[in-house]
């Protein structure tokens, strides 16, 4: 919905560049959810490398998690980051509790939901044997791309719930 | 002609239709009114027989004169009969022209069903009914002469027919709606053979059950056959080795792991025991009993990472069983968590024991440090159970958990008593286990195509079922018993036990609610412990001990 401009006259003072203003974009980039979040990458090269930025991700993990865990930041990142958390465990978990709670709410509710610390630490839990098993497995399954090969511990968190 | 029999009454035969049932002959068939009552019956019987895998044993005979109903029911009948082993005709009037392959060896009365048991005889199904079908005597009521008494069992779906005991062709017929029903009486009757030595019996029974299913889809089949490779493996004496493959059932467990929740399960609720009873410690130690991958000290340690207070130095000691090629499986392990907690950021140390059985190691040798440095933990996952092999030998570790003076004692065990005295009984809390344990498998195979992970999960308890059934004495490990068993056992060894909080159980709950299936897993307290368990029968229980205050 953002609409960027040619800027070339200064003078023209209805023009405005989202561009321009990365702190805008940053805040504005902090409370959609994952999905938009990850569209936006797409949109152009300054745009990827803001959402390559693991606190974002964060942001997004924990922005309806009250109160906000303390110590995870480092944990987090050194297994993986923030990015990974979300994509491996925590939008899985989110959906399939979300599924079962209600019967198949709308995605969009998805994000609305507060979690609570169960839920934090479950996910925390199930991202470090995830590590863990890429650790065991070595890092020979299939290409170690980024965010792209899931240890099959969490396969059970992407099959598709039977409903 | 005066009307006599069933059904004739609304029937009035004209003089000049020969004697036959005028309605019927209206539609093509010519039946005489007398034989109307044995023509439904035989009309029944040939239905019966044709409704299971009957229409499969037809071979090419054609059969003439459908008009003639009575011959052509007669001639199917026969047919069928002389093809279908387990199908047998109860003897009738001597206007039958039946082939009888019917034992002639007379029962007499009916209380001989299912405890006598006719060894030069393969046919005989009689004992494949036995107590199941029949259920007391009691229940069998006076034949009449004429007719065949039906007679429901308890069975839901099953009929069984009883010839009257003044007949030459005394035999029984048995009809199960369900042939997952017959599948499960089959071994069972196997098992009691093998149970009372009539391995002659046991032998023809058990390659019946191997027919039965392999035409029997989904897990009832599958648990099925495991049990019958076992049955067949006890009649004849072939055990197999143990210790042979112990990388194998290593890899095999974390297809377990991977493919359902029981061992996620247990891993978790451990942990959450553990980690209470950690909080506070600046040094802790675990003494893990059965390390395998270590699969479940990642969460642990991701736990401690995260504590308030900041992580304590995690001491792990694992023990395993030898490796077959002599590589040092354990201390890879310990190499791979070194390399976790390195990330983590947790101050970490592994030491590796190899021992052929918990029995050989005593507190001495692990190094246990005082309680004021140090809180100590002991783990065990599916491993205490194999103690009881050898007589004492549990005792003994106990005693040594004892003198570790461990904070806290977990303890997982399958929910289930397979180590009873008696074969049978075993054999039948095996069957009802192993059952549910499949059909759990199966049900979260649903949503997704047949996986590796499913596959190897069910070769791992075919293992343990290989194990409770066929194997006796020493080599028999998988000796598993109920949760009231062990608590016996660990109240007499000197703990007391320890409640897991509601938080280990809200974890477990949410646990088992990621799992697709997962509206069958149930996650149960259990005055302080918890199990879980598919539909109502609870599988896998975990407790946490604590040494008694002396």
């Amino acid at each position: 919905m953002v609409q960027i401009h040619e800027y070339n006259d200064e003078k023209n003072v209805g023009s405005f560049c989202i561009n321009d203003n990365m702190d805008l974009l940053i805040e504005v980039l902090k409370r959609v959810d994952g999905r938009s979040l990850s569209t936006a990458a797409c949109v152009c090269r300054q745009w990827c490398s803001i959402v390559r930025n693991d606190s974002l991700w964060e942001h997004l993990c924990f922005r309806h998690v009250s109160p906000p865990p303390v110590g995870v930041r480092p944990v987090v990142s050194a297994l993986g980051g923030y990015r990974r958390l979300y994509m491996v465990c925590v939008r899985p978990v989110l959906s399939r509790l979300k599924r079962r709670r209600i019967g198949g709410g709308g995605e969009s509710e998805v994000v609305t939901r507060v979690w609570n610390q169960h839920e934090v630490e479950l996910s925390l839990s199930l991202f470090c044997v995830e590590y863990y098993e890429r650790l065991l497995v070595g890092g020979g399954r299939g290409g170690a791309t980024a965010g792209d090969s899931t240890a099959s511990s969490l396969k059970f968190l992407c099959k598709p719930v039977n409903v | 002609m005066a009307s006599s029999g069933k059904g004739k009454d609304l029937h009035q035969t004209l003089p000049d239709s020969g004697g036959m049932d005028e309605l019927l002959e209206v539609l093509g068939y010519k039946v005489r009114s007398t034989d109307m009552a044995d023509v439904a019956q035989k009309l029944e019987q040939l239905e019966m027989v044709m409704g299971e895998d009957g229409i499969l044993q037809l071979s090419d005979t054609v059969h003439y004169n459908p008009s003639d109903l009575s011959g052509w029911v007669q001639s199917m009948l026969s047919e069928l009969n002389s093809n279908a082993s387990d199908i047998v005709l109860p003897g009738e009037s001597s206007s039958t022209t039946m082939i009888d392959f019917s034992n002639n060896k007379e029962i007499d009365g009916q209380q001989q069903q299912g405890t006598k048991l006719y060894d030069d005889d393969p046919y005989d199904l009689r004992a494949i009914a036995g107590g199941a079908i029949y259920g007391t005597t009691a229940e069998e009521s006076p034949v009449s002469r004429n007719g065949i008494k039906r007679m429901k069992s308890g069975v839901a779906g099953s009929e069984a027919v009883v010839a009257p005991p003044e007949s030459p062709k005394p035999v029984v017929l048995v009809d199960s709606q369900e042939a997952g029903i017959r599948l499960v009486h089959t071994l069972m009757a196997c098992a009691e053979a093998v149970q009372q030595d009539n391995m002659k019996l046991a032998d023809a029974l058990v390659k019946h059950v191997g027919l039965l299913a392999a035409s029997q889809a989904g897990a009832m089949g599958k648990v099925a056959t495991y049990f019958a490779g076992a049955l067949a493996q006890r009649i004849y004496k072939i055990y197999p080795q143990d210790g042979l493959e112990t990388s194998c059932w290593e890899i095999l467990q974390m297809h377990f792991y991977e493919s359902c929740p029981y061992l996620k399960f247990a891993h978790f609720t451990a942990n959450q025991a553990i980690l209470e009873a950690f909080a506070g410690a600046s040094r802790v130690h675990v003494v893990d009993f059965s390390l395998n991958q270590g699969m479940q000290w990642p969460a642990l340690m991701q736990a401690l990472a995260l504590r308030a207070d900041g992580p304590p130095a995690f001491r792990l000691t694992g023990i395993g069983p030898p490796q077959p090629d002599n590589t040092d499986a354990l201390q890879q392990v310990g190499w791979k968590l070194a390399q976790l907690a390195d990330t983590i950021g947790v101050e970490f140390e592994f030491r590796g024991f190899v021992a052929n059985s918990l029995a050989d190691i005593d507190a001495g040798m692990l190094d246990i440090r005082s309680s004021e440095v140090e809180v100590v933990a002991v783990n065990s996952v599916f491993e205490l159970h194999r103690l009881l092999a050898r007589p004492g030998a549990v005792e003994k570790v106990l005693d040594s958990i004892n003198a570790m003076k461990p904070k806290i004692v977990t303890l997982v065990e399958q929910e289930s008593n397979h180590n009873g005295a008696v074969f049978l009984d075993r054999f039948n809390e095996a069957l009802h286990y192993y059952s549910t344990m499949f059909d759990s498998l199966e049900s979260s195979a649903l949503s997704q195509p047949i996986s590796q992970d499913l596959v190897m999960s069910e070769v791992y308890l075919g293992r343990q079922i290989c194990n409770v059934v066929a194997c006796e004495g020493t080599d028999r490990v998988e000796r598993h018993e109920t949760l009231s068993q062990w608590r016996t056992r660990m109240n007499s060894a000197g703990f007391d036990p320890v409640h897991l909080g509601s938080n280990a159980f809200k974890q477990a709950s949410m646990l088992l609610a990621l799992f697709a299936g997962g509206d069958g897993y149930r996650v149960e307290e259990n005055d302080g412990c918890l199990m879980l368990g598919w539909h109502t029968r609870p599988l896998i229980a975990t407790s946490a001990w604590k040494p008694m205050e002396t």
